[in-house]
């Protein structure tokens, strides 16, 4: 029994081509004087320069909590809607509130798609969308950020649901559960633990995202990076970047104390 | 005269000519048997001998390629799921069946779903509804001090007393156990088998249940069913089961083996 040498190579091989295409890519590059403009350099020395010198002015800080207020705002209401989407969605799309194999079938595959849709779209795309629609109005950031992500939220639901442990649901089955009742009992306590932390663990992702809508002009922190970027004044950007962070890091710290809670 | 006679002693659970295969391997060959309401059955026989499947047969886990299953006079396809049919039959299997992430009084309270509506089952996951009915059960069983501890918490003697107490709360007519104590040391398998058997006769109830452990079905049940390559090999109340027949019962089952080697 000898395997043709492709078979049992095929990991080597195909390193081997990525390693060689990757090698080839940096030939393509002009490294010469055109990689950077024409005080690019500078330019970079100044931003770095500027991270350890950040603008701490009353005034400017004053601004920045704002705006992380404003940021965190969109986040916390993009997420709270998003997570009200994806349970509706997620539960249908995984077919378990419908009886018999065919229109399981069709709950799932209809409610998949439909939140593969909301995905597909960048949360970007979608805030121009509803800028477009609904103008410069905090409404359009909320809707931007909770339909992509409460599509990622409904399909990670619906999966989560669809792996869980068969014997227990069985059991309530045989006591007497009707579908809603299995879902409540015993689909969403199992599923519990692990939703929470992915939520969590989006909700980081929102944070980022939100400073990004500020780019349609829709306020917020991302807002003021762009103006002290147009302004050249990095040590402002490095205070908003920095209070940026310190939102990613709050979070984080929050959803580690909740998980703890949860898996205890 | 005649119909009203069979409408008394109407059976808990009846099969005529039952026979089920998974993939080509034949898990019960046609087999009938009858259960009187209020007997204690113990299924019996060598692992692989059809208990499981029989279990989940009447349970209506599963359905029979073949044949018919009766429940309490109602053929098992005509039962509706959920209140009528949890009414009527309540498993247990080995611990599997608790949801771990739940405080104990809601798997307790699980027992009751089939009797509530869909608003009540969610208010009680706030404010537990029929707390006494719960208490009672959960003071029955011995865990009345652990009601709102998470139940993965609970050791695996407490966990099979949970469920125990869930179907105390069910109080479906027949209780089916498929080997509830073969996770259990001896000292805790009789003291499990003792609480079942004696709620089973004060409730009145049948109770059928797999057993590895043949020396646990002639102490607490009334009758033995023992199976053998998923036919029943005898069937008789426990005072006329011999030593014999048990020595068969498993013997046999090492020949068949010894043959199919050879």
């Amino acid at each position: 029994m000898h395997r043709p040498f492709y078979e049992t190579h095929n990991r080597a091989i195909l390193s081997v081509l990525l390693v060689t295409a990757f090698i080839w890519s940096l030939f393509s590059v002009e490294w010469g004087g055109n990689l950077f403009h024409d005080g690019g350099i500078v330019t970079i020395l100044q931003i770095v320069k500027a991270m350890f010198n950040p603008d701490l002015s009353p005034r400017l800080l004053k601004l920045a909590l704002v705006s992380s207020w404003r940021t965190l705002a969109y986040a916390v209401a993009g997420m709270t809607l998003a997570v009200i989407i994806a349970f509706l969605l997620g539960t249908l799309a995984s077919g378990i509130l419908v009886e018999g194999r065919w229109s399981r079938r069709f709950s799932a595959g209809l409610f998949r798609a439909l939140l593969g849709f909301m995905r597909a779209v960048h949360e970007l795309v979608w805030a121009w969308l509803f800028v477009a629609a609904a103008g410069l109005s905090p409404f359009a950031a909320i809707f931007a950020l909770a339909i992509p992500y409460g599509g990622t939220l409904g399909r990670i639901l619906a999966d989560i649901i669809n792996d869980v442990p068969p014997e227990p649901v069985r059991a309530l089955r045989a006591a007497g559960a009707g579908r809603v009742q299995v879902l409540f009992y015993g689909y969403l306590p199992m599923a519990m633990a692990d939703m929470v932390s992915y939520v969590m663990y989006r909700f980081e992702c929102a944070i980022r995202s939100a400073a990004i809508m500020s780019f349609v002009g829709l306020g917020g922190l991302g807002y003021q990076i762009q103006i002290s970027l147009a302004d050249l004044k990095y040590n402002e950007v490095w205070t908003f970047i920095f209070f940026l962070i310190g939102l990613v890091v709050l979070v984080d710290l929050w959803s580690m104390r909740l998980r703890r809670g949860l898996v205890s | 005269m005649r119909g009203k006679v069979t409408e008394i002693v109407k059976p808990a659970v009846q099969l005529r000519n039952v026979s089920k295969s998974f993939g080509g391997n034949v898990a019960l060959s046609p087999l009938s048997l009858t259960i009187k309401r209020g007997e204690t059955v113990a299924l019996v026989g060598p692992s692989g001998s059809g208990k499981t499947t029989l279990l989940n047969i009447m349970a209506t886990i599963i359905k029979p390629d073949r044949g018919e299953v009766i429940i309490d006079g109602v053929p098992s396809q005509n039962l509706k799921p959920g209140r009528e049919l949890s009414r009527k039959v309540g498993i247990i299997h080995q611990q599997l069946d608790l949801v771990d992430q739940l405080p104990v009084i809601h798997n307790v309270l699980a027992g009751r779903l089939g009797e509530w509506g869909i608003c009540r089952s969610l208010l009680s996951l706030m404010i537990p509804q029929d707390k006494e009915l719960a208490f009672k059960a959960l003071n029955r069983v011995g865990l009345i001090d652990k009601s709102h501890q998470r139940t993965s918490r609970l050791s695996g003697g407490e966990q099979q007393r949970v469920a125990l107490a869930r179907l105390l709360v069910q109080r479906p007519q027949a209780v089916l156990a498929d080997e509830p104590v073969s996770s259990l040391d001896p000292a805790r398998a009789e003291d499990l088998l003792a609480m079942l058997t004696d709620l089973v006769r004060e409730e009145n109830q049948t109770l059928i249940a797999s057993l590895h452990a043949v020396k646990y079905a002639r102490r607490y049940f009334s009758r033995i069913v023992a199976l053998r390559q998923g036919r029943v090999f005898f069937d008789r109340p426990v005072s006329d089961v011999s030593d014999d027949d048990l020595a068969r019962l498993y013997d046999l089952k090492e020949d068949a083996d010894a043959q199919a080697l050879l």
